[in-house]
């Protein structure tokens, strides 16, 4: 697992342990911190047949690639339809492919637009509000900067642009039809915009080395009216060191009229993998950890979006914890990124392209365009029939 | 000279400061490495070598297996390269210096570039995560070394000791064990000690053939220790391995020195 | 011949370890070999050579790998020689300090890489304390893109530079005492020495050591993984990381091939010009040190 979900399961695990003591005993084994060395870890041993582990916490981008692969196990026989639907709507996004329910989320986080209620009563809904608004305050001397969120060359941007793209109508890239959406009207459009907000300083031109920390940081001190960020920046923006406390709101990311909002999907899942000597305890352990206790108590202590939909119905919780009401909501609109095996490369090329442009290098029309071309040479180098 | 006096410790401190540095940091707490000048009651501690050492599995494994690979591909290339290159050193001289040529193009080549075929033949054979199967493509890859340097001394011994041994009645094997070998048994050492270093020193094909946490050799071990960050400060931890990694071979150094210099240098003059 | 049959087990092991790999990579090359398709090699007609002429994360990671490689090599040089004149003196305690001088080389890159990730370490490790002291202002050696890549030279140099003395020591071994005392006897000094005597005798070891360090220096790989990973925003990212990273992460073993094959065309250009260069060199010298 990774890092912070090991120590925030710890507990779980120890009754978990407690409870199936001389059955079943789960073993969490802490990964690395940064995500991609712990798919690094699990491939150099599934590459030479070895399985390291009996199940894997996976990020959603993961799924396509170990399924493709054949090295996870099919979960089909052990969930059902009722548990499906007990699931928020939006959360069950990114665990199937091609038909089979290969992961079972532990989490659902989601893109978010977070904003400054003490200085507008509405959040805006479409691009060109956000921008009125933001230039509107900047002008008037409130506020440095608009609109924080991650401008920097990795897969946080890669989120940040898929949400803009889907919300002007587009669609970055269809696995099933093969189709790259980059080079046409939406995707330059999006590419065009987040330039924009950065050249006429909307957006500061440091964004353009912003991860979520970085961002985070911005609004926390009190210098943005907006900022993208994932849930778990709540909490950090209720703090007592925060300037901005009890003066955030949270909604979708705006999207042009006419279009749904759309909120990358970020959520982590428990994966069972192909060879696996004990099956039914790992999935046993999975059902546990992503029971409604578990959920509950992973809200409230660490800040864990569940996934379970009576969570985000329960009065009570909401009472306490009013932003659950509209991460809920949010979590509808959940979009998942291409899910493709190839997804990493794609993302690498759409990164470094947009960055490009971010930082002036390109045009965001050609940066499109490249992307566009070279996405198209690693699907095609790579095996992928049209 | 004063010149030479100064020039001699600027080199030694050049080569030595940042193991020093190493050194320095894995005694002192996480505390005193964020705040430069803590209480000195505050600075020292052993907690860094014991979380280092008795980590799951314990450092020692990782320094075992890379002793037993090391020893059985040095083990390997010498069984190999010995009879090549006492085979080399009795061809005339024109096929002497093709295949010499084409022994310093495969040293000349970065092996790095193999580790796919590698991998693929690993996955194909099943040999991954075996420390003996590691061992077969390190002996093939100093091959060209080993086989470069015996053949020079097998060169440089006088052509008569080995006649006057056959007019004898001597076979093949008596000569090898009871002349060859012996007169050429320094040349044998650095070529040992030379292919013992790098397969110690060896990281892409071990990292791609071997996953199994307790199978790792030491460079894969500390490349697994550097990415496992979860901490902000873990460098007491880190500089604690790196200076328990790095004791061999700064004891092999020091004890082979004389070997290792006149593998190199006489591998460069004949090269 | 009898005495043959001794050498065919090394020459075909050789063969094996070598040119085999080159060959499979070739054919590879030409085809997709992919998580896409089950990690079976299906021909796909040099779309993946289509893709690998317009890569411009390939383009950069030459360069950096050049500039790498050539900056690491020149140091690594000059230093060296300083360092062979050195140990080339006599000196009381000889062995010790010898060994002391090896012993960048022999550790493993990837033990000291973490050292040197601590010493160049924003804001706690040495240097950044150091010039934080003096020059007022952190130097984020290793978070800033265009100066991360020369903490991985410095770290290169600072491990390599031992073999490159060697090379040039057992040199400076074969040079006659009697040139230097004839050259004295006609009042040259020491930098004249130096011209005309040590390195022009020194060239055929320079030669070697250059393209030997050339062709290491070429396929960076320990370094770069564990020192920065390719960071900060891939501008330490070399060749073989990324061949690496394709098939590794990305599990696409054609293209890993296909930057692998044609990163052994580019480097085996390198070398040859190179040792075309030395030749002529050593040739033009041989014949000024006749006269």
């Amino acid at each position: 697992m990774a890092a912070p979900f090991a120590d925030s399961t710890s507990e779980l695990v120890k009754i978990f342990n407690q409870k199936n003591r001389g059955r079943i005993h789960l073993e969490v084994i802490k990964g690395p911190l940064e995500t991609e060395a712990i798919s690094d870890l699990a491939i150099s041993s599934l590459l030479l047949g070895n399985t390291p582990f009996d199940g894997l916490l996976m990020d959603v981008t993961w799924v396509p690639k170990y399924a493709k692969a054949g090295w996870l196990e099919s979960l089909d026989n052990y969930f059902n339809e009722d548990d499906l639907n007990a699931l928020a709507e939006g959360a069950d996004e990114g665990n199937h492919y091609q038909g089979s329910l290969l992961r079972w989320p532990l989490n659902a986080d989601i893109g978010l637009l977070y904003w400054r209620t003490d200085l507008m009563d509405e959040p805006p809904r479409t691009p060109q509000e956000l921008e009125s608004i933001s230039q509107k305050l900047q002008n008037g001397g409130r506020i440095p900067y608009g609109y924080v969120w991650q401008g920097k060359q990795y897969e946080g941007l890669s989120c940040v642009f898929l949400e803009i793209i889907d919300g002007f109508g587009g669609e970055w890239f269809s696995p099933d039809s093969g189709r790259i959406g980059l080079d046409e009207p939406p995707g330059l459009d999006a590419s065009e915009w987040l330039n924009h907000l950065i050249q006429t300083g909307v957006s500061p031109r440091a964004v353009t080395n912003f991860a979520e920390s970085e961002a985070l940081q911005s609004f926390k001190s009190g210098q943005a009216a907006f900022m993208r960020n994932w849930p778990y920046a709540w909490a950090e923006l209720q703090k007592n060191d925060s300037q901005v406390r009890n003066k955030v709101g949270i909604t979708t990311m705006v999207a042009e009229k006419g279009h749904q909002p759309a909120a990358t999907l970020g959520s982590w899942g428990l994966s069972l993998l192909k060879g696996s000597a004990h099956p039914e305890s790992t999935v046993e352990a999975f059902k546990f950890l992503t029971s409604e206790e578990s959920q509950r108590y992973l809200y409230t202590k660490y800040g864990n979006t569940p996934t379970k939909a009576e969570i985000f119905n329960d009065q009570k919780l909401l009472e306490n914890y009013p932003s659950l009401q509209s991460i809920g909501e949010a979590l509808a609109y959940a979009r998942s990124r291409p899910e493709t095996p190839l997804y990493a490369q794609i993302s690498v090329v759409l990164q470094r392209k947009l960055s490009s442009s971010l930082t002036g290098m390109t045009t965001p029309v050609e940066a499109m365009q490249q992307a566009e071309r070279s996405t198209a040479q690693v699907l095609e180098a790579a095996g992928e029939s049209p | 000279m004063k010149a030479t006096r100064f020039l001699i410790l600027a080199l030694l401190v050049w080569s030595l400061a940042p193991l020093t540095w190493q050194l320095y940091t894995s005694f002192c707490t996480d505390q005193a490495l964020v705040t430069p000048f803590a209480s000195l009651n505050q600075r020292w501690t052993l907690d860094h070598y014991q979380s280092v050492l008795n980590s799951n599995p314990p450092f020692i494994r990782y320094l075992l297996n890379s002793l037993f690979v090391g020893g059985l591909s040095t083990f390997l290339t010498l069984l190999l390269a010995i009879p090549s290159s006492y085979s080399l050193s009795k061809m005339g001289r024109r096929s002497s210096l093709v295949i010499k040529f084409f022994l310093i193009g495969c040293a000349l080549f970065p092996y790095v570039l193999l580790f796919l075929a590698l991998l693929e033949i690993a996955r194909y054979l099943q040999l991954g995560n075996s420390l003996i199967a590691l061992a077969v493509p390190y002996a093939a890859l100093s091959q060209p070394l080993a086989i470069l340097l015996l053949t020079n001394a097998f060169s440089d011994l006088p052509a008569e000791l080995e006649d006057a041994a056959r007019v004898e009645g001597l076979s093949v094997v008596q000569r090898f064990r009871w002349i060859l070998l012996p007169l050429i048994s320094p040349a044998i050492a650095s070529t040992a000690i030379l292919v013992f270093l790098f397969s110690w020193n060896e990281y892409p094909i071990a990292l791609t053939w071997i996953s199994d946490s307790g199978k790792l050799t030491l460079p894969v071990a500390m490349a697994r220790i550097a990415g496992s960050s979860i901490h902000s400060v873990p460098y007491g931890p880190y500089a604690a391995a790196t200076v328990i990694g790095s004791i061999p071979l700064i004891l092999l150094v020091m004890v082979f020195q004389k070997p290792i210099v006149s593998g190199l240098t006489t591998g460069a003059v004949k090269g | 011949m009898p005495l043959l049959i001794l050498l065919i087990p090394s020459l075909l092991f050789l063969v094996a370890v070598f040119a085999l790999p080159l060959f499979r990579y070739t054919w590879l090359s030409f085809h997709a070999d992919s998580v896409m398709t089950g990690l079976v090699a299906i021909p796909n007609q040099g779309a993946n050579w289509q893709r690998f002429i317009h890569d411009t994360r390939y383009l950069q990671d030459l360069f950096q790998t050049l500039r790498f490689s050539v900056v690491s090599v020149t140091a690594e040089i000059v230093l060296g020689l300083v360092i062979a004149l050195i140990l080339h003196q006599p000196m009381r305690k000889r062995a010790l300090i010898r060994s002391s001088a090896l012993i960048p080389w022999a550790l493993p890159t990837t033990v000291m890489a973490l050292g040197w990730r601590w010493i160049f370490n924003t804001p706690y490790g040495p240097i950044d304390r150091l010039t934080q002291s003096w020059l007022g202002q952190s130097l984020n050696a290793l978070g800033e893109p265009s100066i991360a890549w020369i903490t991985t030279v410095y770290a290169d140099i600072w491990k390599t530079t031992p073999f490159v003395a060697l090379i040039l020591l057992a040199g400076l071994q074969t040079i006659p005492s009697d040139l230097y005392e004839a050259a004295k006897l006609e009042g040259a000094g020491s930098w004249i020495c130096l011209r005309r005597i040590t390195i022009p005798l020194l060239l055929p070891y320079l030669g070697l050591a250059l393209m030997f360090r050339l062709a290491q220096a070429f396929g960076v790989f320990d370094l770069v993984q564990v020192m920065t990973g390719g960071g900060p925003a891939s501008s330490t990212e070399s060749i073989a990381l990324y061949a690496y990273w394709n098939a590794l992460r990305f599990l696409d073993f054609g293209y890993s091939a296909t930057i692998m094959i044609g990163s052994f065309v580019i480097l085996s250009s390198l070398i040859l010009i190179t040792w075309l260069v030395v030749t002529t060199a050593r040739n033009r010298s041989q014949q000024s040190l006749a006269r």
